[in-house]
């Protein structure tokens, strides 16, 4: 499959254009400075719920009497490799919402790759590990869907259906596993949104992602959905042929923040990528924006976190 | 089986809960055809299915989405009477019409002017203007060969001597069938117990020894009903008699009438 080769081509010879014609008048652009905790989580223990809750205390997000929905990874039937979001983090960010207030939490995904969603919610840990999981979970490959728009696209779509449930919600939480991924370079809290996009319509996997450009995709989706807050499980992450046949890589490290693409960039850093050269974060940013110094490190700094993930060969010169 | 228990107001079904969408509802009344229904119940789910028939005589999948999509080859596998025949007949016109993306002849062009000499079988899509996968192949091609069964027509035994081109040529190694591709950036993908057991479903009467022995080593470890139900039809149509010792656990709409579909005398995909 080359389905990205084309946007890829077309991206770099419209860059090229770009530049030529407003070298000269170029704007550059600014973001506010993004939050982003690290925070050290050894193992899938008790622990992680006390780190959680601290993490999103932290953050002073208002969520007292808001409607809150946690959106894992979950891809593939398995407990036992770094593939899906540990059922661990899901509850423990379950339990923090709860205590700070919110009206309502909801767990929902829409795995991209198998359509037996709760089977494989079920194989991957979530009914074991969350109480009354069934009853708390949407699939949003099934659930009732409308018509969004997408103002300014990146990619080749115009409008893509999404759930109500992730429409409605007050806020969007994205619980991604820290992994390396073969077509984007890294999956992270951004790419995980690819989740919200319903099988019911699009199939399995959502190929007209894939057809109109995937960082591109993963920027317009990351902007229909204004009020995030990411928390990134690297406690085990997945390093080499993620974000399924990869080898399982302990982090160590749960990574946070309201600023999603900050939170992105810094997981980058500390897997040993540069994020400028990720796709969809340089195009969410622009290169200037995703300095060290673009971002409010809070709890540990990068260095000391920092653990190596290995590469495939067409991802190695993003190494940082 | 009480469907009405989980059937909605508007006479069809939710996957799981909530709104209703063409997939399980066409599947219940499968499961119905098979092994008997309850008459109000059917009709209701016959009128809701009327009801997302589209402009241009695709299915759209729910009400809420404009678009036809891969669901029509669903429809096309009902007897026609359930949507009316000029409904059906409409449904297999929009079927035939539609194709990967990869053999579509702008891509096709663009190919060729990069130097590339690759040729794609014709498969299915399941969104139309994305790349063919072996879900959608596989059922439309199930849908083509029930109407076969009953009117010659050169040009859908062209398309499903292609989609069955298709499927020989996304394999995985290990004989089985994943979603789409069975190798990426050089790595084998590994296959799946529900694509593995729909493409050999569509495989019938082709020689497929290897994925008959892989769709075997996927029962003795599947758990989940959806995957069983198509491995069990998948193997039945290739004469195999597939014993499973413990029943799943059927959570969703869509397994209890997969799982129904494959404990039925005939298979209700196979009919005419």
């Amino acid at each position: 499959m080359n389905f990205n080769q084309p946007t890829r081509r077309q991206a770099l010879a419209a860059g090229i254009a770009a530049t030529t014609l407003t070298a000269c008048s170029r704007t550059p652009r600014h973001f506010p400075v993004g939050k982003v905790t690290i925070a050290k989580a050894p193992a899938y223990s008790m622990d992680v719920y006390d780190t959680v809750f601290r993490i999103v205390e932290q953050h002073r997000l208002d969520v007292r009497g808001k409607r809150i929905v946690l959106k894992p990874n979950l891809v593939e039937y398995d407990a036992h490799t770094a593939i899906n979001t540990h059922p661990l983090v899901v509850h423990a960010a379950f339990e923090a919402f709860r205590k700070l207030g919110a009206a309502s939490v909801t767990i929902a995904e829409g795995p991209g790759h198998r359509r037996g969603t709760l089977d494989l919610a079920d194989a991957a840990g979530y009914f074991s590990t969350v109480p009354n999981f069934e009853n708390l979970f949407t699939d949003l490959n099934a659930d009732a869907v409308a018509k969004r728009a997408i103002r300014s696209p990146e990619s080749k779509l115009e409008s893509l259906y999404l759930p109500h449930t992730v429409l409605n919600c007050d806020l969007l939480v994205s619980l991604p596993k820290m992994k390396t991924h073969h077509w984007a370079g890294a999956t992270l809290a951004m790419k995980n949104l690819f989740g919200v996009v319903p099988g019911g319509v699009y199939g399995w996997p959502k190929n007209v992602l894939h057809w109109a450009g995937i960082p591109e995709c993963i920027v317009d989706l990351h902007h229909l959905f204004p009020r995030q807050f990411a928390i990134v499980d690297g406690i085990v992450g997945m390093e080499g042929n993620g974000p399924i046949q990869g080898t399982p890589k302990a982090a160590g490290v749960l990574v946070a923040g309201s600023d999603v693409a900050a939170v992105d960039a810094t997981c980058c850093r500390i897997m040993g990528l540069n994020p400028a050269r990720i796709d969809y974060l340089r195009i969410a940013r622009g290169e200037d924006n995703l300095g060290e110094s673009a971002f409010e490190q809070l709890g540990e700094p990068i260095a000391s976190v920092k653990t190596v993930f290995d590469l495939m060969d067409v991802w190695k010169p993003a190494r940082a | 089986m009480n469907w009405k228990a989980t059937q909605n107001p508007d006479g069809g079904w939710a996957y799981s809960r909530g709104c209703s969408w063409t997939e399980p509802t066409v599947l219940v009344l499968l499961a119905q055809s098979a092994i008997g229904f309850d008459s109000d119940c059917f009709a209701a789910g016959a009128k809701y299915l009327r009801s997302l028939e589209g402009p241009d005589g695709g299915w759209r999948p729910q009400s809420g989405v404009a678009e036809s999509t891969w669901v029509t080859s669903l429809v096309g596998l009902l007897p026609p009477v359930v949507v009316g025949a000029p409904r059906h007949s409409r449904a297999l016109a929009w079927l035939k019409d539609q194709t990967g993306r990869e053999t579509s002849w702008s891509f096709k062009l663009r190919q060729r002017l990069n130097g590339s000499r690759e040729e794609f079988p014709d498969g299915w899509p399941w969104f139309p203007g994305a790349s063919a996968w072996v879900v959608p192949t596989s059922l439309a091609v199930l849908a083509f060969e029930r109407e076969l069964r009953i009117r010659p027509d050169s040009e859908l035994s062209a398309r499903v001597a292609a989609g069955k081109r298709f499927l020989l040529s996304h394999m995985c190694a290990d004989g089985g069938w994943n979603y789409g591709a069975g190798r990426a950036l050089g790595v084998d993908g590994d296959s799946y117990p529900e694509t593995t057991g729909v493409a050999l479903l569509a495989l019938r009467g082709e020689n497929v020894g290897r994925p008959i022995a892989a769709a075997k080593k996927h029962l003795a470890a599947c758990r989940s009903a959806e995957g069983l139900a198509w491995l069990k039809m998948g193997l039945a149509a290739h004469g195999q008699s597939p014993q499973i010792a413990l029943e799943p656990v059927c959570r969703t709409n869509t397994d209890r009438a997969l799982w129904a579909m494959a404990q039925a005398p005939v298979n209700p995909l196979l009919r005419p």
